[in-house]
């Protein structure tokens, strides 16, 4: 079964090979469709944005993506490299971060070693100046952290809160924290499942000039949000869903009045408003 | 000094035989591996140690050497079978696996002596040389709490799927929790045998479980220095509850189930959460005195935040130091 309507790679830049092709993936647990056949590609540099309602799939989507869960059915891939068959681990080290629903910070580390825990993707915390050698690398360096760490505190304004650990931070700061880490392992592709929840309305704000910031370097980011606003300020290509499937794509502003999106996810209110 | 060193002697080296021991079964818990694995591991090695020093007459270190490759190698099929499981499975599974070991010893004719044991593994080993192997082990061990690899586990431990996130394989790693387990547990069962020269099916049993496990319980779980604490009290307090008689199985039981109940992190565990509380107090007075004027309106607002996060966290605190 395919998807009603079938993605298609951003128009912005349709020669661009798509980072990620995803071809009638579709995770089932048991009766349960939570994505059911959805085909799309993404296009480097670029923001996409996944709508939907509450249970319609999109965080799913986001842990097929990673391999977090077994696709039912499908295929992805990477650079035009299947990985539909590749550990999580593999995944994240091919260039795919994520940030979670909820919050998944090791709480017995501080902001730093959070953050850190990203780069290590490529090595020690001290960067490459701690050489290739492995029981080397394994030496703690008190005081050096790799320029990715600096660069993605700085750059989610943790700037001071870098000895703090998870339960000493609000919500919304952990958050940034989980962007950091993400940002530090200095991903082709990123994966942000609501990242500004918890967040008021000045964060949110800085998480959007961020995220647009990065893709400006050529990121390209796929972003799961409820917050519509935030949707029409970041992302330039939006896919809605519904009960796992795609039932609109296109420019934000376009996919928010699509009268098939007003009734599923946003509701009668907003259409009165549209 | 040389007098009481001379008197406690068995004492002192019972407390690093028990230390190794303790660590084979604290490393896998690091990584989240339910596993009492170690205990099997200790009687390969001792097995493996004595065989080599009773056929061969390896001096003493090239038996503990023996003994404790004999172990880690048994680890890595162990890990390939029981990597899957976790939790209680893991450790049943792992406890079936020791007593497994008790049976084959208890079976296995004249190379494992039977039911009565191998006698007669006499070897050089040398106050020196235990020590030195201890430290080198306890260094690497102390290597993986901090930095990459310390991130690397606590991730492995705390959130397997957030860490496979991170790019870390979290089944070779707890594969690898096996193989230093079998080396380090092989690695006491080694030192044992050739500093009582005899091992038994009788020696290898489920005490040395509980043994291993009370010493990480009351020293704490996360680090090698929980596992010394633990190793320190678990070995020396008997000799010294000697006084109450047969009471003294009775006080055992009480200090190791009020540790459970009272210190779930261990005396470890409990002096780190007062460190970090002095820490969380610093870091509080740091925020307060250190706002400027100029930053940022947004800045400020978040900085606001978390000093009535954390000015909760210390009030928190101090109720429940005054309880």
């Amino acid at each position: 079964m395919t998807a009603d309507v079938q993605g298609t790679a951003a128009p912005a830049d349709a020669s661009a090979r798509p980072v990620l092709q995803a071809s009638d993936v579709a995770v089932h647990f048991g009766g349960i469709k939570a994505v059911d056949g959805l085909s799309f590609g993404l296009t480097p540099g670029k923001i996409f944005g996944i709508l939907g309602p509450n249970g319609s799939g999109k965080s799913t989507l986001l842990a097929a993506l990673t391999r977090l869960v077994p696709l039912t059915r499908g295929s992805l891939t990477f650079d035009g490299q299947p990985f539909h068959h590749t550990s999580p681990a593999k995944v994240a080290r091919k260039g795919v971060a994520r940030t979670f629903q909820t919050v998944r910070l090791l709480s017995g580390l501080t902001v730093q070693e959070n953050v850190e825990l990203g780069s290590d993707l490529h090595g020690s915390s001290a960067g490459s100046s701690a050489g290739g050698s492995p029981l080397r690398r394994l030496l703690p360096r008190r005081g050096v952290s790799a320029p990715a760490v600096a660069e993605a505190i700085e750059r989610t304004r943790l700037t001071g809160l870098e000895k703090l650990r998870p339960g000493e931070l609000s919500y919304g700061t952990q958050r940034r924290v989980e962007i950091a880490r993400a940002i530090a392992m200095r991903p082709r592709l990123l994966l942000l499942d609501e990242p500004t929840a918890g967040m008021n309305h000045g964060e949110r704000r800085e998480i959007s000039v961020l995220l647009q910031e990065l893709r400006g370097e050529g990121l390209t980011q796929l972003l799961v949000e409820h917050d519509v606003q935030m949707m029409l300020d970041t992302c330039d290509y939006v896919f809605a869903m519904n009960f796992g499937k795609l039932i609109a794509e296109g420019p934000p502003a376009d996919v928010v009045r699509d009268p098939a999106v007003q009734e599923a996810y946003l509701g009668k209110k907003w259409r009165q408003h549209a | 000094m040389s007098v009481w060193f001379d008197a406690h002697l068995v004492l002192v080296q019972a407390t690093f035989v028990g230390l190794l021991l303790a660590l084979s079964i604290q490393f896998p818990l690091r990584m989240g591996v339910f596993s009492f694995a170690g205990v099997g591991s200790y009687a390969i090695g001792a097995y493996a140690a004595a065989i080599t020093v009773l056929r061969w007459e390896v001096p003493g270190l090239v038996a503990v050497a023996v003994g404790a490759l004999a172990a880690g190698l048994a680890g890595l099929p162990l890990a390939l079978l029981l990597a899957r499981l976790g939790g209680l499975y893991l450790g049943m599974a792992t406890i079936a696996f020791d007593l497994i070991l008790t049976v084959v010893a208890t079976n296995g004719g004249d190379l494992t002596g039977g039911p009565t044991g191998l006698f007669g593994a006499i070897a050089d080993i040398t106050m020196a040389q235990i020590i030195g192997v201890t430290v080198v082990a306890v260094a690497l061990l102390a290597l993986t709490e901090r930095g990459r690899m310390g991130r690397r586990i606590d991730a492995v431990r705390d959130d397997p799927e957030l860490a496979a996130s991170m790019g870390i394989n979290v089944r070779r790693h707890r594969q690898a929790a096996f193989v230093v387990s079998g080396l380090l547990g092989g690695c006491a069962g080694a030192i044992n045998v050739l500093l009582r020269t005899t091992v038994g099916p009788t020696d290898i049993g489920f005490g040395l479980v509980v043994l291993a496990l009370t010493m990480i319980i009351l020293g704490g779980a996360r680090s090698w220095l929980g596992a010394l604490i633990g190793a320190v009290v678990f070995t020396w307090l008997p000799s010294l509850l000697a006084v109450v008689g047969e009471w003294q199985h009775v006080i055992y039981g009480v200090i190791v189930a009020l540790a459970a109940i009272w210190i779930p992190g261990g005396v470890l565990g409990l002096a780190t959460d007062a460190w970090r509380g002095l820490q969380q107090r610093r870091r509080l007075r740091e925020l307060a005195t250190a706002r400027p004027a100029e930053t940022p309106a947004a800045q400020r607002g978040a900085d606001e935040e978390e000093l009535a996060v954390l000015e909760e966290l210390v009030q928190e605190t101090s109720v429940e130091t005054q309880r």
